[in-house]
């Protein structure tokens, strides 16, 4: 059984924590429980972040082995923790870097879908949407466009793109990861 | 496989005397036995596991409403096969990590066991033949798995006989175990079908706790398919790990080298779904399962599931090999969304009766031309 660290009952009772969550940070090894206290603090983490830090951590150790403080000291979090921005902006950044931990291929299929985007080159009228979590089969492209002049430019990139084969490189990026 | 003992028995008073407790009374005379009152249950929610221990009791009571239910796969927007349960037991006395009974059960947890057998059988006929032009497909695996408790209930001998009798209808007995002795000795007239779930042996044995190892099960099913059933296979849930393709290739490559694809109803896939609460559950009661350690997202129906692209993936290279290795059985998937079934099969059926007529059409053909193993 883990020792208990102190500072850590301090920052749930700051933090009012459940007890599910306090128990489960206290299960860790406390070198593990010491790394997230260091990083909660820093980013002030309440219940429901500190939650999707638990089971993220949790289960990148089980898939990888190793230990929690260990990824903690990943480069892509150290980078992110070491962003000299707002709290918000620190905390997304810290989010997605142990989200693409935790989910490297699905991080892998945004990039590459992104990539494809970027290629598409469709400019700042057309905004091209994947479906949410990438259940469903349908990609939605929004035209915003002031004028006939301007739909017709937009109409003829993506018509351009069809033929080059690009779109078909997107769907076939979704169809099979 | 280690067959299930409970540790005791609860009897609900007024049921003392039903056919199936004192079959079970005779089988485990040296067991201590309670009576209870209607409704009252002795509490496991101060245990650690309330749980797994509620699997160690044994009750016997009355089921007091309808035994006949819709599938749950009928859930708006995923494609449905028109699939009935019937329950005469609720929980299982194995323990799989995944078990969606962990959640669904938590209160309620003692293995229960419905005595009226007798009324289930005057609902399923008044239900099956009042209508002999319609096919039914209606299994036992739902709340349980349908063999564990036969070696101590001997259900099946009631069952199987009754289904046999009719000709629109076929029973399902679903299974992870090799408990198939008391269905030897019957006649099932092509009526039954036994299925096993599949997973590659290396997942059984880290997740399917107390269920008969993969070669437990071939070896249950080569018996069964000798004395006469049908026999299902469900990949279901499937499971995405690192040397997936190798540990499904190895699979199916030994199930279809002992078993004759010509005996074989029916097979499936199916993606591993949990609900957000059974997530939670599978943390506190099995921290080391790698099962929430894949790349799964959270779907419309808000059960998390292998991401879209992935399980596409995974069901056509299943697919692609169970239709090679027995072309002519049917292949379906439960509780996917239309886009995936058009994915993976190049559509999706029209509407619920055209999948359970794809499904069902081969299976009720005249047993008489089953060729015998
Ligand atoms: S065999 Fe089926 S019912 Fe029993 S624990 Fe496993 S999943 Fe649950």
């Amino acid at each position: 059984m883990p020792s208990t660290l102190p500072a850590v009952g301090l920052y749930a009772e700051q933090k009012r924590l459940s007890q599910a969550t306090l128990a489960r940070w206290r299960s860790w090894p406390t070198t593990d429980q010491q790394a997230l206290l260091t990083v909660a603090q820093e980013l002030r983490l309440g219940e429901n972040h500190l939650r999707d830090f638990l089971d993220w951590l949790e289960e990148i150790v089980l898939r990888d082995g190793g230990s929690i403080a260990a990824v903690l000291q990943q480069p892509a979090v150290r980078r992110a923790l070491k962003l000299g921005r707002s709290r918000n902006d620190k905390l997304k950044a810290v989010k997605d870097a142990l989200r693409r931990l935790r989910y490297p291929e699905i991080a892998r299929l945004e990039h590459e879908l992104q990539t494809c985007v970027k290629a598409l080159a469709l400019g700042p009228q057309v905004r091209v949407a994947f479906p949410p979590a990438f259940e469903g089969d349908e990609v939605t492209l929004e035209v915003r466009v002031k004028s006939a002049k301007d739909l017709d430019a937009v109409v003829s990139r993506i018509r351009q793109r069809l033929t080059d084969g690009t779109f078909q490189r997107l769907f076939e990026l979704l169809d099979e990861a | 496989m280690h067959h299930y003992q409970p540790q005791d028995i609860l009897i609900e008073r007024g049921e003392e005397n039903a056919p199936v407790v004192r079959r079970v009374l005779q089988r485990l005379p040296q067991l201590p036995v309670r009576l209870v009152d209607r409704g009252s249950r002795p509490s496991t929610e101060s245990l650690v596991d309330p749980f797994g221990a509620g699997k160690k009791t044994l009750l016997f009571t009355r089921n007091r409403s309808r035994f006949l239910e819709h599938c749950p796969a009928g859930t708006p927007g995923l494609v449905c096969c028109n699939y009935l349960v019937v329950s005469l037991i609720s929980n299982c006395p194995m323990d799989c990590s995944y078990c969606f009974l962990q959640d669904y059960l938590a209160n309620n947890p003692l293995l229960t066991v419905y005595t009226n057998v007798d009324d289930l059988l005057g609902e399923l006929a008044a239900v099956v033949d009042r209508q002999p032009w319609k096919q039914f497909r209606i299994g036992t695996g739902e709340l349980s798995d349908s063999l564990a408790l036969d070696p101590l209930l001997g259900f099946s001998a009631e069952l199987v006989p009754f289904f046999a009798q009719r000709d629109n209808v076929l029973l399902e007995l679903k299974t992870k175990t090799d408990c198939v002795e008391g269905l030897l000795e019957l006649d099932p007239q092509g009526r039954t079908v036994v299925s096993w779930t599949i997973t590659p042996a290396e997942i059984t044995e880290a997740e399917e706790h107390g269920t008969a190892s993969f070669a437990e099960r071939l070896d249950a099913a080569r018996q069964v398919e000798r004395a006469g059933y049908r026999l299902g296979f469900h990949f279901d849930p499937l499971i995405e790990y690192p040397d997936w393709q190798a540990g499904y290739g190895r699979t199916i490559e030994r199930l279809f080298s002992a078993i004759d694809p010509r005996h074989v109803a029916w097979l499936s896939l199916g993606s591993l779904r949990l609900t957000p609460a059974l997530r939670a559950t599978m943390r506190r009661r099995f921290p080391h399962t790698r099962l929430l350690s894949g790349e799964q997202v959270r779907c419309a129906d808000g059960k998390w599931r292998t991401f879209q692209p992935r399980r596409v993936k995974m069901y056509r290279t299943l697919s692609r090999w169970l239709r090679r290795a027995a072309p002519s059985v049917p292949v379906y998937m439960c509780m996917e969304t239309a886009p995936v079934w058009e994915k993976v099969f190049g559509q999706a059926p029209g509407c619920d009766k055209d999948l359970a007529h794809t499904i069902l059409s081969p299976s009720l053909t005249d047993p008489a031309t089953i060729d015998a193993p």
